[in-house]
């Protein structure tokens, strides 16, 4: 496959994802949405009583935006986009028009990955961008976070919704349902990490979660309910984007069109 | 459309091709020959295993035994090469029903190559859609579908083209249009691969054609061939068929004889019988005013060599 086939096939990717309106709307809500009713929240409450409620911004307001964006709403909206990408061609129908023009099923695969984490990124990326306005703008007399810290963030988010993304374009293109596919991971990340990250007695194998490895990496100290070494947290975040991306690109090869 | 100087004279041929699902039989033991530049219609009944071979062919599902060539080029080992000129629609076209028809022709053209962008929109203009070229897809009715999914065959600038029921839910006009375009595909020197269990359709579009029952390849070859193949069917036209049935009855050039609305229709058992027949009844004082040779039509031969093979299991 040349470089310009594989442009063009992730431009018709990302145009695929682009045009989903009603996913576009919810990723927006779910990023850019969420970050402008939260802060509005806090920008209203800290009016309201000043000396009851810390301002909006500085170095709280930016930790509880990390972790809007790298830990829940952001990682739902990498979610929905990577599990649009994983299974429109499949449950479209159009998987075997695109298998049945001599193109390897790999590449119809792999480039799902990048087309979601594109779109992905864009969202976060503007509500990053919205959120440091709103760090730096409310902050009143709370410390800012540094130029670091800012950039650290930045690339925090990025690894938490692309890894999302891609794991999801994996779980889509294993399970060729939609359904099946937010249901699995939503359910996954958001309710039965919550529930096992609170259950001591699993000691390390907690380690093993995605949460919590993202949270060792984070450039704000906040508790995720388990500690582990750096080089632990990259283990186990690299074996959550390789073990689904390699299912189903394996799928993808081997699945009856 | 560039067509190599060594090319095979035959487009499409298996060799004992046999695909499984489980212990049922789709595809037995398949040797087909489509040959190249005509419109070659694959015939069976639903289940007959026709659209398992389609499957087969465009690496949408693998064989259990046996080979298959397009263009010479053995599958799956040359795949990307022999698909690159091969378009096809499998049972329906499918469409991102949120895209418009031109971008839906621009997500395949991206996934052939830079050639097939070039080409879409000439492909809608071909098929009569660059009007609606700019709609959802999602409002196209069913016959727009089916000429967008040829546009996207187009795409390829194929020398085969595999359409598979291309004809189901079309109404008349639709038909007609297709039809059409298919006898301009096949004029520009493609050939046109037409799985259907529309007979009459086949019969008008086809000029060869081969049948499939039960995974197991039955007839094959040119149309008028398949129609006249073994049986001579002459209808008598007579004061008493009754009497003239019960008269044939043992004679050497009858095969089988049943009565008809305006007379009797006969098989004969060879090609030259119908002097002796027409004397045998005038000899015994039966009035023969009409003497007329039957043409079969694709459908009742189709139904009768179907037919006999169910009979024979």
């Amino acid at each position: 496959m040349t470089p310009t086939i594989a442009r063009d096939m992730f431009t018709a990717e990302v145009l695929k994802l682009r045009r989903r309106r009603p996913l576009m709307a919810f990723a927006g809500v779910l990023s850019l949405g969420v970050v402008v009713i939260f802060m509005g929240y806090l920008q209203i409450r800290h009016a309201t009583n000043p000396a009851k409620y810390i301002p909006t911004g500085g170095i709280d307001g930016y930790r509880h935006l990390l972790r809007a964006l790298g830990q829940y709403f952001g990682v739902l909206a990498a979610i929905l986009i990577g599990t649009e990408a994983g299974t429109a061609d499949l449950s479209s129908g159009v998987f075997r028009d695109l298998v049945s023009t001599g193109r390897s099923r790999l590449a119809l695969f792999t480039v799902r990955v990048p087309a979601a984490i594109a779109v992905t990124l864009t969202f976060s990326a503007a509500a990053y961008a919205l959120g440091l306005v709103g760090t730096f703008a409310f902050a009143g007399t709370s410390p800012t976070p540094s130029l670091s810290t800012v950039l650290e963030g930045a690339g925090w988010i990025a690894l938490s919704n692309s890894l999302l993304a891609a794991l999801a374009v994996g779980v889509g293109s294993l399970t060729a349902s939609r359904s099946v596919t937010l249901t699995a991971l939503i359910g996954w990340q958001l309710v039965a990490t919550e529930i096992l990250l609170n259950i001591k007695p699993l000691g390390s194998v907690r380690d093993g979660l995605i949460t919590p490895a993202l949270g060792q990496l984070a450039p704000v100290h906040y508790y995720s309910g388990v500690t582990m070494a750096s080089g632990t947290a990259v283990a186990v975040l690299a074996g959550w984007a390789l073990l689904p991306t390699l299912t189903g690109a394996w799928r993808t090869r081997t699945r009856d069109a | 459309m560039i067509r190599p100087m060594n090319e095979s004279p035959h487009i499409i041929e298996t060799s004992g091709l046999t695909k499984r699902f489980g212990d049922r039989p789709a595809v037995v033991d398949l040797n087909l020959t489509v040959p190249r530049g005509c419109a070659f219609g694959f015939l069976g009944h639903n289940g007959a295993g026709k659209t398992t071979l389609i499957r087969m062919l465009l690496g949408l599902t693998w064989p259990d035994a046996g080979s298959m060539r397009i263009s010479g080029h053995p599958l799956p080992e040359q795949r990307a090469r022999v698909l690159a000129s091969v378009g096809a629609i499998v049972e329906e076209p499918h469409f991102h029903g949120h895209l418009t028809g031109r971008e839906n022709l621009r997500v395949v053209a991206a996934v052939r190559g830079p050639e097939a962008l070039g080409r879409i929109d000439g492909a809608l203009a071909r098929v009569g859609l660059s009007d609606r070229a700019d709609d959802r897809v999602g409002t196209y009715s069913q016959g727009m579908r089916q000429r967008l999914g040829v546009a996207r065959c187009l795409l390829a600038d194929p020398e085969l083209l595999i359409l598979d029921e291309p004809m189901n839910g079309l109404d008349p006009g639709g038909i007609l249009e297709f039809r059409t375009m298919i006898g301009e595909l096949v004029a520009e020197g493609r050939t046109v691969f037409l799985s259907s269990h529309l007979l009459d359709e086949v019969e008008k579009t086809c000029q060869a054609a081969a049948v499939i029952d039960r995974g197991r390849l039955i007839a094959q070859g040119p149309i008028a061939e398949l129609v006249s193949a073994e049986r001579l069917l002459v209808e008598f036209g007579c004061d008493d068929p009754d009497a003239a049935i019960d008269l044939l009855d043992g004679h050497p050039a009858v095969a089988e004889s049943q009565l008809t609305p305006d007379g009797f229709l006969v098989t004969l058992a060879g090609a030259d019988g119908v002097a002796s027949i027409n004397a045998r009844l005038v000899q015994a004082g039966i009035a023969v005013y009409r003497i007329a040779p039957v043409r079969e039509s694709l459908e009742q031969r189709f139904l009768q060599i179907t037919s006999r093979i169910g009979a024979d299991r």
